[in-house]
């Protein structure tokens, strides 16, 4: 899909998150489902499969994001799915986030941990990474086992990386 | 002759003859002499008629057939001639389709030996070939499958690299790890 086309999804997208005010719960249950999709083939294969009808994929979404998610970012998804574009839901939703982020004049923070962080965690590594970077930054966690311990961080083309799989990996590339 | 010589005498003793229409000849068999005279000269003058215009024609033709006569035994002689030399000829034709039979033979049996030779040294060429191939492939197997070896081991120590530094991050372990970012990213400005 074009850059417009992605753009236009998510400029609107962005838009119903922020008239229904839940723009930052929807916008970070949107960048959490955008993250499982990518690591998930089997939900992309589900998703992006054209021989499976369009309200099939939808339920799909539907029965998967119940309960777990605002009923917002649910018919957003199953908007986006329902209308082919699956295939470009994690484009879609990283331009949804980072325009949500420069409406707030921040940056966007990815942070993936191998166990999910507190709440005060969460404030201290967004302070030390506005600290580290200059910028406000809209922290995005991922919770990744691959990660084995410790975090890593992407602000814009900064990657902090501080994560037990990177110097196992330095270790073993050293052996 | 004396018979010859009897019967004249008889003829000549013989007494005229008269016959039934009462005419009288001297003899029973000689006609008058002025006959004999005339029939004498009209057979001279017919000889010689004969003699002087049938003459050459008879020449002329008995040549012709000489002359043909000659021509046919000279042509059974060509003929005898030719089929003799093609007789020769056949006899030579022969001799050289045996010459020629046996020299294809030879030249075939020439070629045979040559080709025989030459898939001797192809034959020998791709038996050296082939074996400095296996053994290339078995060496090259050989260091393929070390190198399998040491892939697989190291993908398997890695595996289990993984899996015990996982167990060993306990929870503890995990937060330590988590403040110790927080701390040194915050103190990175």
């Amino acid at each position: 899909m074009s850059d417009a086309r992605i753009e236009g999804y998510a400029k609107a997208m962005f838009e119903i998150a922020r008239a229904e005010g839940t723009l930052d719960e929807v916008e970070d249950e949107l960048f959490r489902f955008a993250r499982s999709f990518e690591n998930s083939d089997s939900l992309r294969n589900a998703l992006t499969d054209e021989m499976i009808p369009a309200d099939k994929r939808q339920a799909i979404v539907e029965d998967l994001l119940d309960g777990r998610t605002t009923a917002t970012t649910t018919q957003l998804i199953s908007m986006v799915v329902g209308s082919g574009r699956g295939r470009d839901l994690p484009a879609i939703i990283d331009h949804l986030v980072q325009r949500a982020s420069s409406a707030k004049n921040l940056e966007v923070a990815e942070v993936r941990t191998a166990v999910a962080l507190t709440d005060d965690q969460r404030a201290r590594v967004a302070a030390a990474l506005a600290n580290a970077t200059g910028k406000q930054v809209n922290l995005k966690v991922v919770v990744d086992p691959e990660v084995l311990g410790g975090i890593v961080a992407t602000v814009g083309d900064t990657i902090i990386d501080g994560s037990v799989r990177t110097r196992l990996d330095q270790l073993k590339a050293r052996l | 002759m004396n018979a010859l010589l009897n019967v004249a005498s008889v003829l000549a003793q013989h007494p005229m003859h008269e016959d039934s229409e009462g005419l009288t000849t001297p003899s029973a068999l000689w006609p008058e002499h002025y006959e004999i005279v005339f029939g004498g000269l009209a057979s001279v003058i017919i000889f010689v008629l004969l003699v002087k215009f049938a003459g050459p024609v008879i020449k002329k033709g008995m040549a012709g057939r000489t002359e043909k006569i000659q021509k046919e035994l000279d042509s059974a002689a060509a003929d005898k001639a030719s089929a003799d030399a093609e007789a020769v000829s056949i006899r030579q034709a022969k001799g050289d389709i045996n010459a020629e039979r046996a020299r294809l033979i030879a030249d075939a049996e020439a070629q045979a030996e040559a080709l025989l030779a030459d898939g001797r040294v192809r034959l020998d060429a791709e038996i050296a070939e082939m074996r400095t191939r296996a053994a290339a492939e078995i060496e090259a197997g050989k260091n393929r499958w070390a190198d399998e070896l040491r892939a697989e081991i190291s993908r398997l120590s890695s595996t289990a690299a993984d899996r015990a530094v996982a167990e060993s991050i306990d929870d503890a372990t995990q937060q330590q790890l988590i403040e110790t970012f927080i701390a040194k990213v915050g103190a990175s400005a």
